[in-house]
């Protein structure tokens, strides 16, 4: 399995409190990054989801599910410049983010993706999409 | 309903009606609430109480040290035995007590509607944070983007039900009315598996409610709640004061529908959030 875990340990990022739980379900210091072939990309609420295939060097296929921000966020009215379309399975995957914290889950909170080589930006910034009055 | 809830109607049934168009100082008109507003003070409680989801929230979105401290905190919550017995029970995942959902009980992740207050105190995140007004004769509408549901406020001058000809319902029954230039909205009868914020505060269903609406300026809009259930809370408990701010080129946008899909929802806990990803 191409499991290389990143040694910096990461400050508390901009995490994303949209769903109930985010913070405590994931080890949000740290990252990994796999590489991967996608199986299926889930654009639903309340987050999209991806999941594919991770080969390790033995040959042997671990499936792996991955979480995005929130759905809103995601959308094409946030502006993050793709769309459910932009990932289909097959599709080359490169992807870091935050291990879950049950010990031996394949599952992780996406932080940054590239597919096909191309990086797809994940948005989440918890703003409006046209207001002054947030300053959260 | 089972307790008579006299002072309550009582002064609830003063002129319940629909307010008259009105001018008040400056330029803009203080009772025409009519609008889509986004939040501006922090999220996600009913009350400011120190160590709230609000501290949390600041500390982990704006990467701070350490929790911010509180502008105005408010007091704790003056739990009786039994309503501090309830508010364990509800194990929440966010806040203090924050708890991974695969543990916790919070409604919402069984896609349970929010009810009132909650939908006026929870927010999930960013564009989740709009509350819509919609005021008509003689209702007024409160539309809350989680869950795409809304509220009807009666403003026709009908007083509220009697508690024991009612059932409790998910948003209960609400009537309103203007003291001077502030909207107050009186409700009873709400169903009592709904919590009042994300942090997991109860109630029961003989919870009275009041909502007092005041706009500060054209854009700005006050709300402070106070909720009244002696079964559980020793006392009145009000909420911190939360400010709402006109979002006038947004409301134009397309409406965002945001639903609490339960198929979408049960998979994504049981496969993602519980870790359960590849196994069979």
């Amino acid at each position: 399995m191409t499991r290389k875990l990143i040694a910096s340990f990461l400050s508390c990022g901009a995490l994303l409190l949209a769903h109930h739980g985010t913070s405590v379900t994931y080890e949000v210091d740290k990252t990994i990054t796999l590489t991967g072939t996608v199986t299926e990309f889930s654009y639903s609420y309340p987050h999209p989801q991806l999941y594919f295939d991770v080969k390790d060097a033995n040959g042997v296929v671990q499936h792996w599910g991955s979480e995005f921000g929130p759905t809103p966020m995601m959308m094409k009215n946030m502006k993050v410049g793709w769309s459910r379309e932009s990932i289909k399975p097959g599709d080359a995957l490169v992807i870091t983010c935050n291990p879950h914290k049950t010990p031996g889950a394949t599952v992780c909170l996406a932080k940054e993706l590239i597919v096909n080589g191309k990086k797809l930006p994940l948005g989440g910034g918890g703003q409006p999409t046209q207001t002054s009055a947030t300053k959260e | 309903m089972r307790r008579p809830l006299l002072i309550f109607l009582a002064s609830a049934s003063i002129a319940a009606a629909q307010a008259p168009p009105a001018k008040g100082p400056g330029t803009f008109d203080p009772k025409n609430l009519t609008g889509k507003y986004h939040r501006e003070t922090p999220f996600q409680t009913y009350s400011n109480v120190p160590g709230g989801a609000n501290e949390l929230q600041a500390f982990l979105l704006k990467q701070a040290p350490a929790p911010r401290k509180l502008d105005v905190p408010t007091e704790e919550a003056p739990f009786t035995p039994a309503g501090e017995a309830a508010f364990d029970k509800n194990i929440p995942s966010y806040g203090r007590r924050i708890a991974a959902p695969k543990i916790g009980n919070d409604p919402q992740g069984m896609c349970d509607p929010w009810g009132v207050p909650r939908m006026l105190n929870g927010q999930v995140a960013g564009p989740h944070s709009t509350l819509e007004i919609l005021q008509t004769p003689g209702r007024t509408f409160m539309f809350s983007e989680w869950h795409h549901d809304y509220r009807v406020v009666f403003t026709d001058g009908r007083q509220l039900p009697k508690p024991d000809e009612i059932e409790p319902k998910w948003n209960g029954y609400s009537i309103g009315q203007w003291e001077g230039n502030t909207f107050v909205v009186k409700s009873i009868g709400f169903d009592e598996r709904t919590w009042l914020d994300h942090n997991g505060y109860p109630h029961t269903d003989q919870m009275q409610l009041e909502e007092r609406y005041r706009k500060l300026d054209a854009d700005t809009l006050e709300l402070t709640e106070t909720i009244t259930d002696p079964q559980y809370y020793s006392k009145p408990f009000k909420s911190d004061r939360k400010i709402w701010k006109l979002m006038k080129d947004a409301a134009k946008d397309w409406d965002e529908q945001i639903y609490c899909v339960p198929s979408e929802e049960f998979k994504f806990n049981k496969l993602i959030r519980d870790g359960n990803v590849g196994k069979p």
